[in-house]
């Protein structure tokens, strides 16, 4: 530096000079940034996943078994596999290569509150029907097959000849008959009917063809129970609902003992009483419950040995699982499943980066990506990442039907607003602090992929970084004045607006963060937010009760929006964040309760409920429908959308096979089940 | 002025006669109580430490604002767990402080944030330099602080003392924010701990009787009662829609709730012991009322145990609140304490991956440790006749 | 001595009682019950549990009724020994505590033996070297112990024992041990992983334990005896071990009683961070669950724990200092 470079004039140049190179440098940061994004990491593989075999010309001819199995049958205490799996076997081919027996499946789960932890990786699937690996063709299941007859009124099941349950007793259309007439209609064990089981608020009935065949008949076209079938709904299982009294079937052979109408009262009132039950409801209950009672017949290819409630969920092989692959090996391959208690979150990501488990894709932690890669040698295994297909990984509710301020109901009714708000944020930010770049910024629809996406223009509606265009529409709305700090004032003079949004800590996604973050962005369009965190139960009274104005969740689940539309438009009360629990009243309640939606939404939910008995196709035009309808009005902020934040974690030792490299990540299949886990084996 | 050696007592040694009349124990005969307990104080070299570090932290308390440089809220993805940075002292032979720029971006491979200094571009430090506006003391509206950068007021381009966390934002002034709200909950803490254990334990020493069994089974039982749990109960027990401000003060209560049973104890024993005492006994016969004789009279011959007592209590009240914070039980985000600071840090990318986010144990060890040194020296102050 | 240990023990059984009340209380002081709860969970897998279920649970559940109707429930349950279900686990509360308190204990007891282990000595060293550098050191440790927040130490030595030693991570046992029956094989790989959870719990306390010993053996130390054993010629170790660090042990005995609490609360914290298969962590979660019988279970068998520690520890102390038995007078 020359000598004239200490002047004061050179020193502000220099440091001019200086800032510019900075933020030449931060320009090209983000463009990099921008960039690598593109080329997703290596950690995403290609969504694959092993098929169900229909056609019944390719099933296998000659079964075989596991060589403890085979023991047995030797010893004459199990019957030959043949007779075990039945004429009808479901045939499974595997994604890569025919598998091997033997070996257990280590994984970990943190309480008894954690079911969902077995029904995802081990629960079969057990639903009648079910979904492809790509999520979006029904494809038959535990039912060989199925029509729709008489207009969509009626599906026809077809179960399949010879199946049993794992004790060994036939599983026929006895069993559905069962749970229709003696647990689904008993009001003191389902006292409320499930909307699943109808169709326009009316309810279907079940009706027994032969022993091999059942219809469900409903009074009008309900072209969507397949799918209801399919998904994670009350009629989606034994494992899923068994323990609610529902799940579209259930062993009638073993629960008739603790039923009044077959064993008596009395009997059944001694029975709870010895068992020290509340009653003998919570008994029959407590005794369909496939995550607790080690004794119940299941369909499942493996069953609980050891329950939920212990310090070890154990499950073992079913030894008349129907699941066969195609080279007539009886599934599962692994012989069993131990799952080890971590009540700490730290402990399970830790012992998951340690290799101590095989396969787990459950609470793993996101922001712990970078640990996980730096021990995989170590550990043994491979991490990938599954992204969802949901647009909201993180989404953010208004509360339309708002009451307490009516300021604050007038602005959240006011669609211009929230547009606004959604232009404040800055996704890109987000989402390479929390989702480490893996998310996708954007509004709520789902993947381009999913067919009822209305269109890629939509993805980016409403939802991209514009402070001015939001500050203008902000201004023109009517609060163009502000205070002292820049902050906006109320139009009804009372002072600086202020809203609320509830978050709740300790989930998947870091939600109070996240919002302090939106917070801090917030503040360039003259918003002053408070964030709130709050326990689970206090989340859902405030919901309820009407007093929530913003909340944060994920909309995990909409990818398929007619099974999961929880998240979508108020379809509940019961909920954690809702974008008008009095909305959802009135549309539960068909119209006699709550409170009436502006137009538009009113559109979308009769849109949505026509829905339900259409073909297909139309089916899918109403849909992409109801999603324009959202990203337009922007009910719902979508703020970073098929990101694998909720269980898209992945860790998986490099010696096991049939391993996809990427699956579908949704609580609608069930994920990992949708890739068939029965087809994993340890390649020795 | 040379300490006088206060351990000499009227049962030392050295006997009256020997030698020249020492002036300085002359000094010692006709000292105040006070000057006896500063003298013996000084002589315990690290409790003079330790009370100097207090002081310093105090002092930072008061000056967080100033001492931090960067807005403490302001969030940037790109900054996003930055180590820290090395401060070059010397420009060449000058002393002028300066970083080098920093570029970052994700390497996707490993998935980590990695962060290179460019040689090319220095970016100087400086002092009194102009960053964000608050207010001095809550009065004085200003955007001077300690150091800072050319164009400070932008963060995107300060100095990164002790590295970014998650979310980009500066760890240094959280933590200087975070030193003023650890700091004062324990001061709040402990004077509810103090009025109330003076009270109560008053009550139970100088009444003696009915009064005194009742108070002391009831510290029995508080004592008994293991603290998390009855936290955990009790702060599960606080509505979580609380504002933040609402919280902190709710948890410096709970907190106080169980530590006054050690203030108590003391000032029960003090109280007792005095009770007999020839000049409590002549303040009563002389006809002084109950509430002259305690306060005027008895207290102030305690006070020096009281002040012990309750520096003691200090750190056991910020490790309190690091316990609730961990537990999720006490101050939350937005607020910055340092149990808040650590427990953002609990976990295992931390650890493994951004270490640096672990500092802020530092000030509560080096907090801890001082004021358990000085308040161990106040106690053997206290006692000025004693050894 | 008699009477003092009956007096003791009456306190103690009314001790027990305050606490069964006050954990009782607390349990009920969250806003909405274990039906909340479990709506919130059933809502979390999009599932609706309607109002009149609610209903139905909560008659089931006893909720409906007024607390001191519950609460006598709960008493009258405990009489029988019988501490109720965990609407959470949907197991006797006895069976989902089981193990967990034993070992509850045995960490506790544990962290003690360690915290004397360490503060003996150093207490002794410090006293008899007042003031010399081995003091300053010694009490510097000690208070490290209790100055370092005790979640963060023990997750740094749960990583650090995975990347340097390749221990299992947390937990009492390995995985193959975890369920199996009591055995030898099973104890030796109990003491194994004790180690970490009682270091770091044991650290906390050591610091008091070594002012009160320091403090004590100081005392002794200038008593007009030692003087006397000094001059008839004992050499010092003798003369220290003999009778002034016996006679300040005494007191030691007494702080059983508030170290115990300190400690079980400790070993709460420590519990959940090292994910071990103790009480702390199904406490935190019974309360957050507000599953009433366990969580009220747990605390009061905490308390009861702690009170048993302080009453054996005060009559330990009569039984060796008759200056308290006079004192109590």
């Amino acid at each position: 530096m020359t000598e004239g470079s200490h002047t004061p004039r050179a020193r502000m140049l220099r440091s001019r000079f200086t800032i510019a190179l900075v933020v030449g440098a931060l320009s090209i940061m983000v463009a990099a940034g921008a960039l690598a994004q593109m080329s997703k990491s290596a950690l995403i593989g290609k969504l694959e996943g092993p098929e169900v075999v229909t056609d019944p010309a390719k099933q296998p001819k000659q079964l075989k078994e596991a060589p403890q199995l085979a023991e047995m049958v030797r010893a004459g205490k199990l019957p030959p596999v043949a007779e075990r799996v039945g004429q009808d076997p479901l045939v499974i081919k595997p994604l890569n290569e025919i598998g091997k027996y033997g070996g257990t499946w280590r994984g970990g789960f943190t309480g008894p509150a954690d079911f969902w932890n077995g029904y995802r990786c081990c629960s079969g699937p057990d639903h009648l029907l079910f979904w492809d690996y790509t999520g979006d063709k029904v494809t038959p299941n535990i039912a060989k097959g199925y029509e729709m007859q008489d207009g969509g009124r009626t599906l026809v099941l077809h179960l399949r000849r010879g199946m049993k349950w794992s004790d060994g007793k036939p599983f026929t259309a006895d069993d559905i008959v069962f749970w229709f007439e003696d647990i689904y209609r008993n009001k003191d064990l389902v006292p409320t009917p499930s909307a699943a089981m109808a169709i326009n608020g009316k309810q279907g009935v079940v009706e027994k063809v032969d022993t091999y065949t059942v219809k469900f008949k409903f009074p009008e076209p309900y072209y969507m129970f397949p799918d209801m079938l399919a998904g994670s709904t009350d009629v989606g299982g034994q494992a899923w609902r068994g323990a609610l009294g529902l799940g579209a079937y259930a062993p009638a052979h073993y629960l008739k003992q603790f039923h009044p109408k077959y064993a008596g009262q009395a009997e059944v009132d001694k029975k709870f009483k010895e068992a020290k039950f509340d009653s003998w409801v919570r008994m029959f209950l407590f005794k369909n419950d496939w995550s607790l009672n080690p004794e119940l017949p299941v369909l499942s290819p493996w069953k609980t040995v050891t329950p939920i409630n212990t310090a070890t969920w154990t499950l073992e092989r079913n030894p008349y699982s129907v699941f066969v692959d195609t080279a007539g090996n009886q599934l599962p391959y692994i012989d069993r499943v131990v799952l080890t208690l971590g009540e700490n979150l730290e402990v399970v990501n830790l012992r998951a980066i340690a290799g101590e488990y095989d396969f787990q894709a459950r609470h793993l932690d996101l922001a712990k990506v970078p640990v996980f890669i730096e021990n995989q040698q170590k550990g043994g295994y491979k991490l990938y990442l599954d992204p969802g297909d949901y647009g909201g990984d993180m989404i953010i509710k208004f509360n339309l039907s708002y009451e307490a301020d009516p300021e604050i109901a007038k602005w959240m009714n006011t669609a211009d607003f929230r547009r606004a708000l959604s232009l404040g944020i800055d996704r890109d930010q987000i989402n390479e602090t929390f989702w480490l770049g893996t998310g996708t910024p954007g509004s709520v629809v789902p993947a381009d992929s999913n067919k009822y996406n209305p269109g890629p223009q939509y993805r980016k509606l409403w939802a991209t970084l514009d402070v001015k265009k939001a500050n203008e529409m902000l201004d023109k709305a009517g609060l163009a004045k502000k205070d002292g700090d820049g902050y906006r004032l109320r139009s009804d003079g009372k002072g600086r607006l202020r809203i609320e949004i509830m978050t709740l800590g300790g989930q998947f996604l870091q939600f109070t963060q996240i919002a302090e973050m939106i917070r801090e962005q917030w503040k360039k369009i003259g918003i002053d937010l408070t964030v709130q965190e709050v326990e689970r139960s206090l989340a859902l009274k405030r919901t309820a009760a009407n007093e929530q104005q913003l909340g944060a969740w994920n909309n995990d689940g909409s990818e398929h929006l007619f099974t999961f539309p929880l998240h979508v438009f108020p379809f509940e009360i019961a909920t954690v964040a809702s974008s008008g629990p009095l909305y959802a009243k009135w549309f539960q309640s068909a119209g006699t309760q709550g409170k009436e939606p502006p137009a538009r939404m009113k559109e979308l939910m009769e849109k949505f409920k026509r829905a339900y008995g259409v073909p297909e196709k139309e089916r899918i035009e109403l849909g992409k429908e109801v999603w324009k309808i959202a990203a337009e009005e922007v009910y719902i902020i979508g703020v970073i959308g098929m990101g694998p934040a909720s269980m898209g974690v992945r860790v998986v030792k490099t010696n096991m096979g049939n391993i996809p490299s990427r699956q579908y990540n949704s609580p609608d299949g069930k994920t990992p089940t949708i890739s068939r886990p029965v087809t994993f084996f340890w390649k020795k | 002025m040379a300490t006088p050696d206060v351990a000499l007592g009227p049962t030392s040694a050295s006997l009256p006669g020997a030698g020249a009349p020492d002036l300085n124990k002359q000094r010692v005969f006709v000292a105040s109580q006070w000057q006896l307990m500063w003298w013996r104080f000084c002589k315990h070299r690290v409790a003079v430490a330790s009370a100097l570090v207090v002081i310093g932290f105090y002092l930072v308390v008061v000056g967080a604002d100033f001492l931090a440089y960067a807005d403490p809220n302001a969030s940037e993805a790109q900054r996003s767990l930055m180590p820290p940075q090395r401060v070059h002292l010397f420009d060449g032979w000058r002393f002028g402080p300066y970083v080098y720029a920093v570029k970052g971006a994700r390497d996707l491979q490993s998935f980590k944030r990695v962060y290179r200094p460019d040689p090319s571009e220095k970016i100087p430090v400086r002092f009194f330099a102009k960053g964000f506006e608050y207010r001095f003391l809550g009065l004085i509206p200003t955007t001077r602080h300690l150091i800072g950068v050319d164009g400070g007021r932008d963060a995107a381009k300060t100095v990164f003392l002790l590295g970014t966390d998650v979310q980009g934002r500066d760890l240094w002034s959280r933590l200087m924010y975070g030193t003023r709200i650890s700091l004062t909950i324990g001061l709040v803490g402990v004077t509810m701990s103090l009025v109330l254990g003076v009270i109560l334990g008053g009550l139970s020493g100088f009444y003696g009787g009915i009064a005194d069994t009742l108070i002391q089974r009831i510290i029995e039982i508080l004592r008994s009662i293991p603290t998390i749990p009855l936290w955990m109960g009790l702060a599960a027990a606080l509505p979580r829609d609380w504002s933040i401000l609402q919280v902190y003060f709710a948890i410096t209560i709970i907190i106080s709730l169980l530590a006054w049973t050690e203030l108590a104890r003391v000032v029960r024993g003090r109280f007792l012991s005095l009770r007999e005492e020839d000049f409590v006994v002549s303040a009563r016969l002389v006809g002084c009322s109950q509430m002259r004789t305690i306060f005027v009279h008895m207290v102030p011959s305690f006070m020096s145990h009281i002040i012990a007592a309750t520096t003691l209590a200090l750190p056991a009240m910020i490790v309190s609140e690091t316990a609730l914070s961990f537990l999720g039980l006490g101050l939350r985000p937005p607020a910055m304490s340092w149990g808040v600071l650590l427990q953002q840090a609990q976990n295992v990318q931390t650890v493994a991956i951004s270490p640096w986010l672990m500092l802020p144990a530092v000030p509560v060890i080096v907090v801890v440790m001082a004021f358990n040194f000085l308040g161990d020296g106040l106690r053997d102050a206290a006692d000025p006749y004693g050894r | 001595m008699l009477a003092y240990i009956g007096r003791r023990a009456l306190l103690a059984v009314f001790t027990v009682w305050a606490i069964s009340v006050l954990s009782f209380v607390i349990i009920q002081l969250p806003p909405g019950d274990y039906v909340t709860s479990y709506i919130a969970q059933m809502a979390s897998m999009g599932s609706v549990v309607t109002d009149e279920e609610a209903q139905n649970l909560r008659i089931q559940y006893g909720l409906g009724q007024p607390i001191y109707v519950q609460y006598l429930k709960w008493m009258r349950l405990i009489a029988q020994g019988n501490f109720g279900m965990s609407m959470e686990w949907r197991r006797p509360v006895t069976e989902v505590i089981g193990e967990r308190f034993w070992l509850t204990v045995v960490v506790s007891v544990a962290s003690l033996f360690l915290t004397w282990v360490l503060a003996l000595p150093i207490g002794i060293y410090s006293a008899v070297r007042q003031y010399s550098v081995g003091d300053y050191v010694g009490t510097f440790v000690g208070f490290i112990g209790l100055a370092v927040p005790n979640f963060l130490l023990a997750l740094v030595l749960l990583y650090l024992g995975f990347t340097l030693f390749n221990a299992h991570i947390g937990g009492l046992f390995s995985p193959e041990l975890q369920d199996a029956p009591w055995s030898m094989a099973r104890v030796w790989d109990l003491l194994k992983h004790l180690p970490i959870p009682a270091l770091i719990l044991g650290l906390a306390g050591t610091a008091q334990q070594i002012r009160i010993m320091r403090a004590n053996l100081l005392d002794e130390l200038r008593k007009p005896y030692v003087v006397t054993a000094r001059s008839k010629g004992l050499t010092e170790i003798d003369l220290i071990l003999k009778y002034p660090v016996r006679l300040a042990l005494n007191p030691f005995a007494s702080t059983i009683g508030y170290t115990l609490p300190y400690i079980v609360s400790g070993s709460i914290i420590v519990s959940l961070v090292l994910g071990l298969p103790t009480v702390g962590p199904l406490l935190l979660k019974a309360l957050i669950a507000q599953d009433m019988f366990l969580a009220g279970t747990i605390v009061l068998l905490l308390g009861v724990m702690t009170v048993i520690g302080t009453l054996v520890s005060d009559i330990l102390l009569v039984w060796v200092d008759p200056r308290i038995r006079l004192e109590e007078t």
